[in-house]
């Protein structure tokens, strides 16, 4: 297929047509038609968000992004064949996720990773990134309580947030494309899916 | 052109108005049906997506609907959006108020479980004092629960037990319990408790909607209007008659106003939105009862056990699965001593699996865990019945209004000791039976949601003799004036432990019918 790409590097918009010779005018109408012979207006995007673009995390700290990143791979690792949560993005997803949310998440999330690291560098002296799995367990265990009704996490700040940081953490691993795709993989028949309702012309915005 | 003047208005197509659509246009009359909400095409409007696919990985934008538990990024958009229409409550006493706005209201997603109330019910303050009496009993219902039984496709299991009334059911062949079942009915009954089967509707292709069960054959007879996207602002009274003349509605997207004539007013708004619009417009209300006993079930206490034999996936075919269901079991018995009055049905799964927080472990150990119990659990949960209160009750708060300037309900419910009390005895109970079944507890909540939650609100216009004490008579009709009547569950005098919607339509055939005659007779 022949462009205007021997064109000298002006954008092609820029060029006033008396410039252009006329055997490439008729060429383009004629090159004009094939897309024409769409439905006008019919939608041309194909990509997808997640196909293309690598999450950038911008809501949590530096130092808390790290927590998070350790604490994501201690409570979903890879397992049984199936991607653990930073093979799923699942730091950066709840970077996103947590900047979204009412303030009291925020909050709890935020104090909940300062606690970590605040534990870790009192108890072993480094940032709770940098601790093994025996090390970042005697900082966890402690701070578990059993959840016996989903519907209500524990009052402790800290107990709470390790129980909304693991279901998270699970949660968005499950769901996310990389789960579906290791899944799909190993020919099993993924799991997740619904009916999706969409919105019914909705008229106010909230 | 002059506008008609319609014989019935009714407000509201959910199962109540389409129950008196459907019936009041059978018998002849001129019906205009009008809507808050857009009608949906189900199968338009529906679509099977992956989680991943959703922005949120279909774990919900944060915040969004605070008190609707049940709703998820996948349905999110079908439930009413709270910033459009709000509502208020004390922040210490929280209510869930669970709305859908659409052509069809909650009927197009409800769980169609189908029981009747009992006298146990209907004529509870004989037996425990709490509440009022209905002006009716399951007698009086009876013929109009068979009806609407045959139109929902209503299957059950007879048991010929009075406080567990039998039905008008399809045949259903629910082949042989899971030994597990079999188990936990044999500890049941050995105490004296009916174990049963869910009842429940099933429609026609697996919707048992107002949409596809009511409107079609109203609409037939070629005395229906419906009216879509139509929010009604009050009621509107003729002032020489001092009579309901129609009402006053707004468009939902044009916001232009508009008046509708009627002969007689048919409120169907979904119980708490029927009596919003009565107290916008200050009607029905000379009894000072109108917003009051506001009720819906206890749900969330849970009691999760696992199976010894079937864990670690080697439950031999036929040890899991199915359910029992234990139609309410305790304070049968006049007299019978309990910390609580009133009842409680459970319900008890088979095969289900734990959450992750019935454990303190986490990653692989977390998921050792997880894959051993799952689906070999019993899973106990109960449906309780909340007792009639006068103090809780609906409003309406002046200082906010909804996307359309209409005031909004103020919600004021609590619960109270006879609330815990059930709701501690149950879990009791449950862990009882499992224990004694040589199963393990793995979880024990006597938790609960608050109010609201179930989604069978009912109360706050309720029925009964007395217009001193009550806001519509046996027949769904208001006290004060003769052609004003609400057919949803805003009746009730209780609430039951039964899901309501089956008894709402029953209700609403009845009063249906009712009007319809005095209609013809001139009464009205
Ligand atoms: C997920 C789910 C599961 C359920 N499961 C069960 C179950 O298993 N068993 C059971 O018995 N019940 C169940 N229910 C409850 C059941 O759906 C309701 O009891 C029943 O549908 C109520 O019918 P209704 O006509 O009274 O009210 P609704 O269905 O709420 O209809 C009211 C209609 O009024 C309209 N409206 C409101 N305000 C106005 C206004 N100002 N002007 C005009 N129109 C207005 C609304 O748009 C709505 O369409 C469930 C509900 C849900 C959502």
């Amino acid at each position: 297929m022949r462009t205007l790409a021997a064109a000298p590097a002006v954008p092609a918009a820029l060029v006033p047509t008396a410039l252009v010779p006329a055997a490439v005018i008729s060429e383009q109408a004629a090159q004009a038609q094939t897309p024409a012979a769409r439905p006008a207006g019919a939608p041309v995007a194909n990509g997808k968000r997640d196909a293309v673009g690598e999450p950038v995390a911008r809501f949590f700290t530096q130092s808390q992004l790290s927590a998070l990143r350790r604490l994501s791979e201690l409570f979903m690792p890879p397992m049984n064949g199936n991607p653990g949560a930073l093979e799923a993005h699942v730091p950066e997803f709840l970077d996103f996720y947590v900047g979204q949310s009412p303030a009291e998440h925020q909050h709890l999330y935020r104090s909940g990773l300062d606690l970590l690291n605040t534990r870790a560098t009192k108890q072993f002296g480094k940032p709770f990134a940098s601790l093994d799995a025996k090390q970042a367990d005697a900082i966890i265990k402690p701070m578990m309580e059993l959840v016996p009704w989903e519907f209500e996490l524990p009052k402790d700040p800290a107990a709470r947030f390790i129980a909304a940081a693991n279901n998270e953490i699970r949660t968005a691993t499950r769901n996310s494309q990389e789960w579906y795709a290791a899944t799909v993989a190993a020919g099993r028949r993924p799991v997740g899916a619904q009916q999706y309702f969409f919105p019914v012309d909705p008229i106010y915005k909230g | 052109m002059p506008k008609p003047q319609f014989d019935v208005l009714i407000i509201g197509s959910g199962h109540s108005g389409g129950m008196a659509a459907n019936i009041l246009t059978q018998k002849g009359l001129s019906c205009l049906m009008l809507d808050a909400g857009p009608e949906v095409d189900l199968a338009k409007n529906r679509v099977t997506k992956q989680p991943w696919d959703l922005p949120f990985r279909g774990m919900n934008k944060p915040g969004r609907l605070p008190h609707v538990v049940q709703a998820n990024e996948f349905n999110a958009n079908q439930w009413v959006d709270e910033k459009e229409v709000p509502y208020t409550h004390d922040p210490a006493k929280p209510y869930n108020w669970v709305r859908v706005r659409f052509l069809g209201g909650r009927s197009l997603f409800w769980g169609r479980q189908s029981f009747r109330m009992s006298d146990w019910e209907f004529k509870a303050a004989d037996i425990d004092g709490g509440g009022d009496n209905w002006p009716i009993s399951h007698a009086d219902l009876d013929p109009f629960y068979a009806r609407t039984e045959a139109i929902l496709r209503v299957s059950g299991r007879k048991e010929g037990k009075p406080h567990f009334p039998d039905g008008n059911f399809l045949d259903a062949d629910y082949g042989p319990d899971s030994t597990t079942v079999k188990k936990i009915t044999d500890i049941a009954n050995a105490r004296g408790y009916l174990v049963s089967k869910i009842r429940a509707a099933n429609g026609r292709n697996g919707l048992a909607s107002s949409t596809n069960l009511l409107l079609p054959d109203a609409v037939a007879t070629g005395k229906l209007q419906i009216v879509p996207n139509a929010i009604v602002r009050e009621i509107t009274v003729d002032k020489n008659t001092g009579r309901a003349n129609g009402a006053n509605f707004v468009d939902r997207h044009s916001r232009e106003e508009l008046h509708v004539k009627a002969k007689v007013v048919v409120l169907a708004a979904g119980s708490l939105e029927s009596t919003r619009l009565l107290l916008n417009s200050g009607l029905a209300n000379s009894s000072g009862m109108l917003g009051r006993y506001v009720m819906d079930q206890l749900y969330g206490v849970q009691v999760v056990a696992s199976v010894p034999e079937a864990r670690g996936g080697n439950a031999p075919e036929g040890m899991m699965g199915g359910t029992a269901l234990l139609p309410r079991f305790k304070n049968l018995k006049k007299g019978e001593k309990n910390s609580f009055i009133k009842g409680y049905g459970m319900l008890i799964a088979s095969g289900g699996g734990p959450t992750p927080g019935y454990f303190k472990e986490y990653g692989e150990e977390l998921q050792k865990k997880l894959d051993l119990h799952a689906g070999a659990c019993m899973t106990a949960s109960i449906y309780g019945e909340r007792v009639p209160r006068y103090e809780n009750r609906v409003t309406i708060n002046k200082a906010v209004t909804d996307a359309w300037g209409i005031p909004v309900l103020h919600v004021d419910v609590k619960d109270t000791q006879n609330e815990y009390n059930m709701a501690k005895d149950a879990a009791d109970t449950a862990e009882d039976m499992l224990k004694s079944a040589g199963w393990d507890i793995l979880s024990k909540t006597d938790k609960f949601h608050p109010p609201g939650y179930s989604i069978h609100e009912v109360g706050s216009c309720r029925m009964g003799d007395n217009p001193k004490t009550s806001v519509l008579n046996k027949w769904n009709q208001s006290h004060d004036m003769k052609n004003l009547f609400v057919v949803d569950g805003g009746c009730f005098v209780t609430c039951g432990w039964q899901n309501s919607t089956l008894t709402i339509m029953a209700l609403a055939m009845r009063a249906s019918e009712y009007l319809a005659d005095q209609m013809k007779s001139g009464a009205i």
